[in-house]
C-alpha cells in the first residue's frame, strides 16, 4: 500500500447508488470488518483472488488447469474448482483463459493510470456527481485514496468516500479535506452484537464519526450521509435502530444531511459460490416494504431529525 | 401475460372522439374503411403502374416484383385520357394523370368526428409511358444485362443493395402553410413567362407547365372536400359537430391554396400538402418528414390561442393529424399487422437550438410533448426531440418523464452540436457553404429514421445505397475473390468470383498496416462499385419517374426548371450507408490482436478457421470473441481504429457524384435492418462471429461488446464519429464525419429511472451524451420480455446493468434464480 498504487476490485462507471448524481465508483480491495452478510465478499481479503465465472462463459478447454503453477485447479461437475489453500493468486489462469471465465479480483493500479480512467466520464458526472472510493474499506488504503481525492478535487471533480469507519482516526481525518461527501455506515449499536456480526467492536467507528462530524461543523464540509443496512436478524431490531437514532440525535444530527436505511438484498449469493464460500444469509428473503416503513417510523421517533431519514432498496414482492 | 400487458404504456387523456378514432384505427383490416392503394391506368396494354426499383433495397420483396406488377395492373381502373396525351412531355402527362385521379376518382370522405379532411390518398397509378418509352425501360431493367439481375447478384454475393428510394426529405411545407400554393403557382408562372419560346417548347417549359398543373391539384381537391364538409354539416346530428364541419368547409376554402390564418387552417394545409407528396410519389410514406413542427406552426398556435382557442382543442387537432399519419400504413393493409412491414418514419422535429445557440422551445413544443404522451404507443408521426447544451430544464425534465413512463423514449433524441458539425463539414467538403453555414444550419431537421438534412431545398436521399463493409474484408482476406459459397434466389450456388482488387495473399503480409492497406484498397473499390450500381438506378429514375408536385415544394426545381428526380433541388446528396461497421472494426481488431500483436495464430490458421465457419477452431474463436479488443469500450486504441475506418470510408464517398442527376455521394452509417438481412449472407468474421449470427447495427458496438457500460459505449461512438478537438472543429470543437448522423441505440433497465432521484441522474447521462456521444440516440428501457430474452441468450446482453441499492451486477452474470427474481420484480416495477 502506498500513495502510488492501490489494489482494486472493480471500477464501476455510471454508478447511481454511491452518492449524489452520477458517479464512477472505485472498489478497493480489503476490509477491516468481516460482516457476515457482506454483499461484496470478494472485497474482504487484501490478497489477490481468482474466481471462476459460471458455465455460460467457460468452454471447458482446461487450459487454466494445465497452466496453474500451484496445481490449484480441477474440473468437476460444477465446473472449475479452485483449491484456495494452495492458490496464490498469481492469475496465470486468468491470462490463458480464452473466454475470460477466470477473473482476477485485485488488480494493482498506478495512481496516474487510475486518474486517467476516472476522468473519462467527467462529462456525465457534471456538477452533481463525481468519483466515489468504496470497497472493501477504502480508507485501509488511505494514502493512495487521499492523494487521488486531492487530485480529483483539483480537477474540479466531486469526491466521495464510502467507509465503515474502522480505520485509524488520522486515515479518516486526513481524507476529509478532499472529500465532498462522506458516506458512513453505522450498522449495529450494541458493542457485543457488533463483534458477533462484523468481527470487531464499534468503539472506534463511533469515535471516528463524532470526529468527522466535528470536522464538518468546523469546515462546512464534507456533507455526511449515515447509512444503516437493514439485515434480517442482525441489524433490523427496533432496539438497534432506536439506539443508532439516539446516537445520531446526540452527536451528529446538525452535521449530517441524511440517514438512509438500506434494505437487505440477496443478489450476491453467487458471488459467494464463485469464491467457494458459504453465506450465512443464503436462505434469507428480501425485507417486506411494511417492515422498512415500520423501521423508518422507529428511526423517526428516536429523536434524530425525521426530515433527514429515508429508506432505499428493493423489497420483497409476492410472485 | 396479462401482468405484462398492464405494464405497457397506455394512451391517456383521450377525448371520446380521439379514443374512438384511435381504437377504430387499431381494428386494422377489420375496419370497413381503409386508405388502401387505389390503382388507375391509362388503359394501354403496355401500361405499367409500379416502379420495381423502389424495392431494390429490400431483397425479400424482389421475388414478388412481377406478381405485384401484374396484380396492380389487373386491379387498376382505366380512366379516359385526352386524345393527344402521348404527344405530351412525360412530366406533363404524369402531372395531369395524378391530378385527374385525385380530383375525379379518389373518394372524398371525412372520418367520423374528424377535424382534418383527406382520408384516402394512397395511389399506384400509371407511369404514363409511351410504348416506346416502356420498351426501352423494359430492356434497361429486364434485358440479359438488365438492372434487376445485376441487383440480385449484388445482394446475393453480399455487396449490399441500392435503389432510388422516394421520400426521405423535408419538403418546403412552411412556405405553403404561410403563403399557400397560389404564391408558388404565380412564382412558377413568372419563371415560365421568362423562358424563351424555344425553352417553352422544350423540357423546361414542359416541367414548369407540369408544376403549374400540379399546383392547382390541392386547390381543386380542397374545393371538393369543402363541399363534402358542407354537405355533412347539413346532416350533422349535433349542433357542435355541425359547427365543426362548417368551420372545416370554411378552412378548406382558404387552404392550402392561400396562406393559413389560424392554427386549424395551418394543420389542414400541412396535412393536405403532405399527403399529396405521397400520392405524387406513389410511395406509401417512408421518410417524408415534417421538419420543425413547433417552429413553423407556432405563430398560428399563438395567434389562435390569443384569439380564444382552447389549447386542448389545438391538441385535439394535432391528435387527428396523428391518426391520419398512421393511415399511411393502410396502403398494404391486407398484408396484416396494420400493413406494417417496417417503420415508415414520417418524422417531425421539435425543440432545439436557434440562432446564436439559444433554445427555441415554446408553448407548442410542450403541447407536442403532451400529444406524444397522450397518444403513445402509436407509430406515426415519429417525433425527434433536439437537445443541446442550452436545452432548458423544463424540456429536459419532460424528455426524462416520457422516457421513464413509456418503456423507453417514444421519440428519437437528436443532438444538435454533433449533428450541426456534420452538416457544416458536408458544406465544406462539397463547396456549398452558401447553402449550409453557421447562420442557417440550426434550422436542420431529421427525416426517416434519424437522418439529418436541410429543409425545403435538400433532396437528401438518405437510404438509397447500403454497402456491406464486411465484403471488403472478405476480399482483403482472399486476394479479391469470394471466399465462401453464395446462394442465388433459386438455391443454386454462385461460382467463386474474383472481381475484387488483387491485393495479394494476406499470408505474406508482415504487418497489420499491410493488411489494413489491402482492406482500404478493397473498400475504396467497393464504394466505386456501389457508385456504378447506383448510377444505373439514377438513370432509371431520371428517365421514367418525374414527380412534378413534389418539385413545387423543393427549392431549386422551379428555378432550374428541372424535376426533383432529375437533380433539380438546390442541395442534392445521396448517402452510402455503411452496414456492419462495428463487426468490421472488431474483425480488424481481432486480426491485429491474434495474428500480429499476440501472435496467437498465423494468418493461414485464421483464414482456415473462418472458411470452416469456426467449426473445429473453438479455442481460437473464443479468443477472438473474448480476448481481442473491441470497439465500444472507450478503449482509445480500439476506437482509433474505428476512426481510421471511418476516415477512409468518408473520404472515398465524398469523391463521387451520380451521373444522371448529379447527386453528391456521402458516407453514412444507418444500416436499417440489414444487420439482420446480411447475417446469413456474411461469411464467418474474424471477431468470432459465425455465419448467420447478427451483425452490428449502424454505429452501435457489436452486441454484448460494450462491457464497460453506457458511458464507455457513448464515448466510443463519439470518438468514431470524429470526437472533439481543442480547435474549432466543424462546430464548436465537435467533429462529425457523417452529415446524416448515425443511429445509436442503448438499452437501460427501468431501475435506472425508478424515482425522481434516478431520473435526475439519467438527465446527467443525457447531458454527458450531448458532450461526448453521437448525433442521435434511441433509448430502450427494458421490458420483462427482453429480460427473459437476455436470460436465454446471455451472450447478447452482457452489457445489461441491474442496479439495486448497494449492489451492481450485470444481469447475465447473476445466477438464473436471481434473474427470475429480478424479472418478477421488474414485472411490478418495484425497485
Amino acid at each position: 500500500m502506498s500513495e502510488l498504487t492501490a489494489t482494486i476490485i472493480d471500477i464501476q462507471r455510471l454508478s447511481t447508488e454511491d452518492g449524489p448524481g452520477l458517479r464512477t465508483t472505485v472498489f478497493l480491495k480489503g476490509c477491516s470488518l468481516a460482516c457476515t452478510w457482506c454483499h461484496n465478499p470478494e472485497s474482504i481479503s487484501f490478497e489477490r483472488q481468482v474466481q471462476w465465472l459460471e458455465s455460460n462463459r467457460c468452454i471447458g478447454c482446461g487450459l487454466c488447469i494445465e497452466a496453474c503453477p500451484a496445481d490449484a485447479l480441477s474440473m468437476t461437475e460444477n465446473g472449475i474448482q479452485i483449491n484456495r489453500e494452495v492458490c496464490g493468486g498469481c492469475a496465470t489462469c486468468v491470462a490463458v483463459c480464452p473466454t475470460a471465465a477466470m477473473e482476477l479480483k485485485g488488480e494493482v493500479w498506478e495512481r496516474d493510470a487510475l486518474i486517467a480512467e476516472l476522468v473519462k466520464d467527467v462529462s456525465y458526472i457534471g456538477k452533481d456527481g463525481g468519483v466515489t472510493f468504496s470497497g472493501g474499506e477504502a480508507l485501509m488504503q488511505s494514502e493512495f485514496v487521499t492523494c487521488a481525492l486531492k487530485r480529483l478535487q483539483e480537477m474540479g471533480i466531486g469526491t466521495a468516500v464510502d467507509t465503515a469507519g474502522l480505520v485509524p482516526a488520522h486515515a479518516l481525518l486526513g481524507a476529509l479535506p478532499y472529500t465532498d461527501v462522506l458516506l458512513y455506515d453505522l450498522k449495529i449499536f450494541d458493542r457485543e452484537k457488533h463483534i458477533e456480526y462484523t468481527g470487531a467492536p464499534n468503539d472506534l467507528i463511533l469515535k471516528n464519526i463524532i470526529a468527522a462530524a466535528d470536522y464538518a461543523r468546523e469546515h462546512g464540509t464534507p456533507e455526511i450521509w449515515i447509512r444503516t443496512p437493514i439485515i434480517p436478524g442482525a441489524t433490523d431490531s427496533d432496539d438497534n435502530i432506536n439506539h443508532i437514532g439516539k446516537f445520531i440525535a446526540a452527536y451528529l444530527d446538525d452535521a449530517i444531511s441524511r440517514w438512509e436505511l438500506c434494505a437487505f438484498n440477496n443478489l450476491c449469493l453467487n458471488k459467494y459460490e464463485r469464491l467457494g464460500e458459504e453465506w450465512d444469509f443464503a436462505g434469507i428473503s428480501l425485507v417486506h416494504a411494511e417492515e422498512m416503513e415500520h423501521l423508518l417510523d422507529v428511526a423517526k421517533d428516536s429523536g434524530a431529525n425525521p426530515d433527514k431519514i429515508l429508506w432505499t432498496g428493493s423489497t420483497f414482492v409476492e410472485k | 401475460m396479462s401482468e405484462l400487458k398492464e405494464r405497457i404504456k397506455q394512451p391517456q387523456n383521450l377525448s371520446p372522439r380521439i379514443k374512438w378514432l384511435r381504437d377504430w384505427y387499431f381494428e386494422g383490416a377489420k375496419r370497413d374503411w381503409a386508405n388502401e392503394y387505389l390503382s388507375f391506368s391509362t388503359g394501354t396494354d403496355w401500361d405499367v403502374l409500379t416502379d420495381e426499383t423502389f424495392v431494390y433495397t429490400m431483397y425479400s420483396l424482389m421475388p414478388s416484383i412481377d406478381t405485384t406488377d401484374i396484380a396492380t395492373k389487373l386491379a387498376a381502373y382505366p380512366i379516359a385520357i385526352p386524345e393527344d396525351f402521348f404527344t405530351w412531355n412525360l412530366v406533363e402527362r404524369r402531372a395531369w394523370f395524378v391530378k385527374e385521379c385525385m380530383i375525379k376518382y379518389v373518394p372524398k370522405e371525412i372520418l367520423p368526428g374528424d377535424l382534418l379532411a383527406g382520408g384516402r390518398f394512397q395511389l399506384r397509378v400509371s407511369k404514363c409511358l409511351t410504348k416506346e418509352e416502356n420498351d426501352e425501360r423494359e430492356a434497361f431493367l429486364h434485358g440479359p444485362e438488365g438492372l434487376r439481375q445485376k441487383m440480385y447478384e449484388y445482394h446475393e454475393r453480399g455487396f449490399g443493395n441500392c435503389g432510388p428510394t422516394p421520400g426521405h426529405l423535408i419538403p418546403g411545407y412552411e412556405k405553403i402553410v404561410k403563403y399557400g400554393f397560389k404564391h408558388q403557382y404565380e412564382y412558377i408562372e413568372g419563371l415560365y413567362e421568362a423562358l424563351t419560346e424555344e425553352e417553352k417548347a422544350g423540357d423546361k417549359g414542359a416541367q414548369l407547365r407540369a408544376m403549374m398543373t400540379a399546383a392547382t391539384m390541392p386547390r381543386e381537391l380542397a374545393e371538393e372536400y369543402s363541399r363534402v364538409c358542407a354537405d355533412l354539416a347539413d346532416k350533422a346530428k349535433t349542433e357542435s359537430r355541425r359547427a365543426e364541419l362548417l368551420q372545416m368547409a370554411q378552412n378548406l376554402k382558404r387552404v392550402p391554396w392561400e396562406g393559413a390564418t389560424t392554427f386549424w387552417e395551418a394543420v389542414m394545409s400541412l396535412w393536405m400538402t403532405h399527403f399529396l407528396v405521397l400520392s405524387d410519389e406513389n410511395y406509401p410514406g417512408p421518410g417524408d418528414s415534417f421538419g420543425r413542427l413547433d417552429q413553423y406552426l407556432y405563430p398560428y398556435w399563438k395567434k389562435s390561442v390569443d384569439e380564444g382557442m382552447d389549447p386542448e382543442f389545438g391538441k385535439e387537432i394535432l391528435k387527428t393529424l396523428w391518426i391520419h399519419c398512421n393511415t399511411v400504413y393502410d396502403a398494404m393493409i391486407r398484408i396484416g399487422n396494420q400493413g406494417i412491414t417496417a417503420g415508415y418514419g414520417q418524422l417531425f422535429t421539435f425543440s432545439g437550438m436557434g440562432k446564436d445557440g439559444k433554445d427555441v422551445s415554446n408553448d407548442l413544443t410542450f403541447a407536442l410533448f403532451d400529444v406524444i404522451e397522450d397518444m403513445t404507443p402509436m407509430l406515426e408521426p415519429k417525433p425527434s426531440v433536439r437537445l443541446h447544451r442550452n436545452t432548458p430544464e423544463a424540456v429536459m425534465n419532460r424528455v426524462i418523464e416520457l422516457i421513464s413512463s413509456s418503456q423507453g423514449a417514444p421519440f428519437l433524441i437528436n443532438f444538435d452540436e454533433r449533428s450541426m458539425a456534420g452538416l457544416l463539414r458536408q458544406a465544406k467538403m462539397t463547396g456549398v457553404q452558401d447553402l449550409i453555414n453557421k447562420d442557417n444550419v440550426y434550422d436542420y431537421a431529421s427525416v426517416g429514421c434519424l437522418e439529418n438534412t436541410m429543409v425545403g431545398n435538400d433532396r437528401s436521399e438518405t437510404v438509397n445505397c447500403n454497402l456491406n463493409l464486411i465484403k471488403s474484408l472478405e476480399f482483403a482476406l482472399n486476394d479479391g475473390a469470394d471466399m465462401v459459397d453464395y446462394y442465388k434466389v433459386d438455391g443454386s450456388i454462385y461460382p467463386k468470383i474474383s472481381d475484387g482488387i488483387k491485393t495479394g495473399d494476406p499470408r505474406k503480409f508482415k504487418t497489420f498496416d499491410e493488411f489494413f492497406a489491402a482492406f482500404e484498397v478493397q473498400m475504396r473499390n467497393d464504394v466505386r462499385r456501389m457508385v456504378g450500381m447506383y448510377n444505373q438506378c439514377d438513370i432509371h429514375r431520371t428517365r421514367y419517374t418525374p414527380t412534378p408536385y413534389l418539385s413545387i415544394l423543393v427549392k431549386g426545381c422551379a428555378e432550374s426548371a428541372t424535376d426533383i428526380t432529375r437533380g433539380g433541388a438546390e442541395l442534392k446528396f445521396v448517402t452510402i450507408e455503411g452496414v456492419t461497421f462495428a463487426t468490421t472494426v472488431d474483425s480488424l481488431l481481432a486480426i491485429k490482436y491474434l495474428v500480429y500483436d499476440e501472435k496467437i495464430c498465423t494468418m493461414d490458421e485464421l483464414i482456415t478457421a473462418i472458411a470452416d465457419d469456426w467449426e473445429g477452431h473453438e479455442l481460437l474463436q473464443a479468443r477472438a470473441k473474448n480476448r481481442a479488443p473491441k470497439y465500444g469500450r472507450d478503449d482509445d486504441e480500439a476506437d482509433a481504429l474505428a476512426r481510421r475506418v471511418m476516415d477512409v470510408w468518408s473520404d472515398e464517398c465524398w469523391k463521387h457524384k451520380s451521373i444522371a442527376s448529379g447527386e453528391q455521394f456521402r458516407g453514412g452509417m444507418l444500416s436499417w435492418n440489414y444487420w439482420i438481412t446480411y447475417a446469413p449472407i456474411c461469411f464467418a468474421t474474424p471477431d468470432g462471429r459465425k455465419r448467420g449470427q447478427f451483425l452490428s447495427n449502424a454505429i452501435c458496438p457489436s452486441n454484448g461488446a460494450d462491457i464497460n457500460g453506457p458511458t464507455a459505449n457513448a464515448n466510443s461512438v463519439g470518438k468514431a464519429l470524429g470526437g472533439k478537438t481543442d480547435g474549432e472543429g466543424d462546430f464548436e470543437g465537435y467533429i462529425n464525419y457523417l452529415p446524416n448522423g448515425s443511429s445509436h441505440t442503448m438499452t437501460f433497465s427501468p431501475s435506472m429511472l425508478r424515482d425522481d432521484d434516478h431520473k435526475a441522474k439519467f438527465k446527467a447521462f443525457l447531458q454527458g451524451y450531448i458532450e461526448n456521444g453521437g448525433t442521435a440516440l434511441q433509448i430502450n428501457v427494458l421490458d420483462v420480455d427482453t429480460l427473459i430474452e437476455a436470460q436465454e441468450t446471455p451472450e447478447d446482453y452482457k452489457n445489461l446493468l441491474v442496479r439495486v441499492t448497494g449492489y451492481n451486477a450485470y444481469f447475465t452474470s447473476v445466477g438464473k434464480e436471481l434473474q427470475n427474481e429480478i424479472i418478477a420484480r421488474e414485472m411490478q416495477n418495484k425497485y
